[in-house]
């Protein structure tokens, strides 16, 4: 079969999407796992005029940097039409793909987390294979 | 849109955050897999192609899927990252885009961008050859033949096993062009909107036909008129379709001179070619053998030459005397190693000249006719001056 590609940006530039890259693994307490929506990860901050980054994920302060990707990344979405025909369920619609968005940079934080002493009531911790130690945030 | 906010939310407000300031990012109100959301990876040429929709993914449910432009084709391999990948739409639009945070973010008036999901890997296109050989299995199930304009007209496609284009796009995995230009190296012809390769008997006695009348109404090979020889070869019952595909594959059109109809020059090498292969149809044979018959079989006026036989036939030598066999390189797969599979089945070793028709047609992105050799063959050469031998790695 045959799936088009389809492309509604037309003539307008496609919207661009962000991405915010980090080692490891983001791990919510236990008390949010089944509830993530809404909750917030971290605060990104630009303290300079650099394209420098810190990331601050409950306790933990990253350290990162907004880069170019060298080849830009399309967000596509796949799209199941639905078919006309009575008995669809076996028949596996027509899939279609579509571009809704593209990805031209990323802020990428591959550094070590570093400890910040005095935060308050952090929500998720940040747990990162970088840092060798298996586990290093702390609770509250 | 309809708020003019200098930063927006989303992912605009990420790119463009200001110096001194600072960004909460959330999970999305719609958070989750989005396994219907995928990053495909193109580099600025392949984008050009995306925007202006000339691309599209072709391939059966069982097989790997290939991403096709007009006139390429592509792997697609996904490639997973342990790294946390977290996307953020732009704000507005779409379903993803509109970011409506619930009250219990305590500080409204702080900027937020919501991450819709983590991508755990993404898709990288590597340019690879058309997976063509499919194009012949399907062409050869149903030969167009005699039997074809014996049966009446309501025949199904599907009983006969028959492709239309939008048949082939969707069962073959190759490029527009890719496939015409399979179609035509197969010398397939497109009849009643249907893509044939026509029977061997058929194109015989169709060239056997026109050589017949080329004697009866005196014309030159090399000026044959594409009107007369239309209607004396309508007149023998052969439609007009297929006789235009004779005269394209044993011929080539000469340059048209405005107000007459086209001139046509029998192709030598083809015509020969294909009178060899009537011969070779026996089996193996002496060289002598196989070259009086040949010439008593061609027509008039053309020269019968070993060399044209170049992938078409084997030699070998048996003591003083030479035997060949017909092996056609056009019935190899294109894939190079089952091509080297079966060279090497046929032969464990393969002097340069020998191997060489054999192989120059095989194309892979990337890989050099060297590399190829490389990668498939073994290089022995017992001193600088010997020929050098391949065999199987």
């Amino acid at each position: 079969m045959e799936i088009k590609l389809k492309c509604n940006c037309g003539e307008t530039k496609c919207l661009e999407w962000a991405v915010v890259e980090l080692q490891g693994v983001v791990e919510p307490q236990s008390t949010f796992q089944d509830r993530l929506q809404n909750l917030e990860i971290g605060i990104l901050c630009r303290p300079s005029a650099q394209e420098v980054y810190t990331f601050t994920v409950g306790y933990h302060e990253l350290t990162g940097s907004k880069i170019s990707l060298k080849k830009p990344l399309l967000v596509l979405k796949k799209t199941r039409s639905v078919d006309e025909d009575q008995s669809s369920d076996t028949k596996s619609g027509n899939a279609e793909l579509e571009v809704i968005g593209i990805i031209r940079q990323r802020i990428l934080f591959k550094t070590r987390p570093k400890a910040l002493i005095s935060k308050p009531q952090p929500l998720v911790k940040e747990r990162s294979r970088a840092s060798g130690s298996a586990v290093t945030g702390q609770t509250t | 849109m309809e708020q003019k906010n200098p930063h927006g939310k989303g992912a605009d407000a990420v790119l463009n955050l200001q110096p001194n300031s600072s960004i909460s990012i959330a999970y999305h109100s719609l958070f989750g897999p989005h396994d219907d959301l995928v990053l495909l990876e193109v580099d600025e040429k392949l984008l050009e192609e995306v925007l202006h929709q000339r691309v599209s993914i072709r391939g059966q449910p069982e097989e790997d899927a290939v991403f096709c432009t007009k006139s390429k084709t592509y792997g697609i391999k996904y490639v997973g990252t342990s790294n946390s990948v977290l996307l953020i739409p732009p704000s507005g639009r779409s379903e993803y885009y509109t970011n409506e945070l619930d009250s219990h973010q305590k500080d409204n008036s702080k900027e937020v961008a919501p991450v819709i999901k983590v991508a755990p890997g993404i898709m990288e296109l590597h340019e690879i050859a058309p997976r063509i050989d499919k194009l012949k299995l399907l062409l050869s199930e149903e030969h167009y033949s005699f039997a074809d304009e014996w049966e009446n007209e309501a025949v199904d496609k599907y009983e006969k096993r028959m492709y239309n284009w939008d048949d082939l796009i969707n069962k073959v995995q190759a490029s527009d062009n890719e496939l015409k230009a399979g179609l035509q190296a197969l010398s397939a012809v497109e009849i009643d909107g249907y893509w044939r390769i026509v029977d061997e008997k058929y194109m015989d006695s169709m060239l056997q036909m026109l050589l017949h009348n080329r004697i009866l109404n005196d014309w030159s090979l090399d000026a044959l008129d594409e009107g007369v020889i239309m209607n004396v070869m309508k007149m023998d019952g052969f439609p007009e379709k297929l006789v235009q595909h004779c005269l394209h594959v044993y011929g080539d059109k000469l340059d048209e001179h405005e107000g007459k109809s086209c001139l046509w020059r029998l192709n030598e090498k083809r015509v020969c070619v294909h009178f060899a292969r009537e011969v070779l149809r026996k089996g193996k044979m002496k060289l002598e053998h196989l070259m009086d018959e040949w010439r008593q079989k061609i027509p008039l006026g053309m020269c019968a030459n070993f060399d044209m036989l170049e992938g078409e036939v084997l030699t070998e030598r048996l003591g003083v005397e030479t035997w060949v066999r017909g092996f056609r390189v056009c019935q190899l797969p294109s894939n190079p190693a089952e091509r080297f599979t079966i060279l090497f089945k046929e032969r464990p070793k393969w002097e340069w000249k020998d191997l060489q028709p054999y192989i120059r047609d095989l194309t892979v992105p990337g890989l050099s006719s060297e590399g190829l050799l490389l990668k498939y063959t073994r290089r022995t050469q017992p001193n600088p001056e010997a020929e050098a031998v391949f065999s199987a790695r």
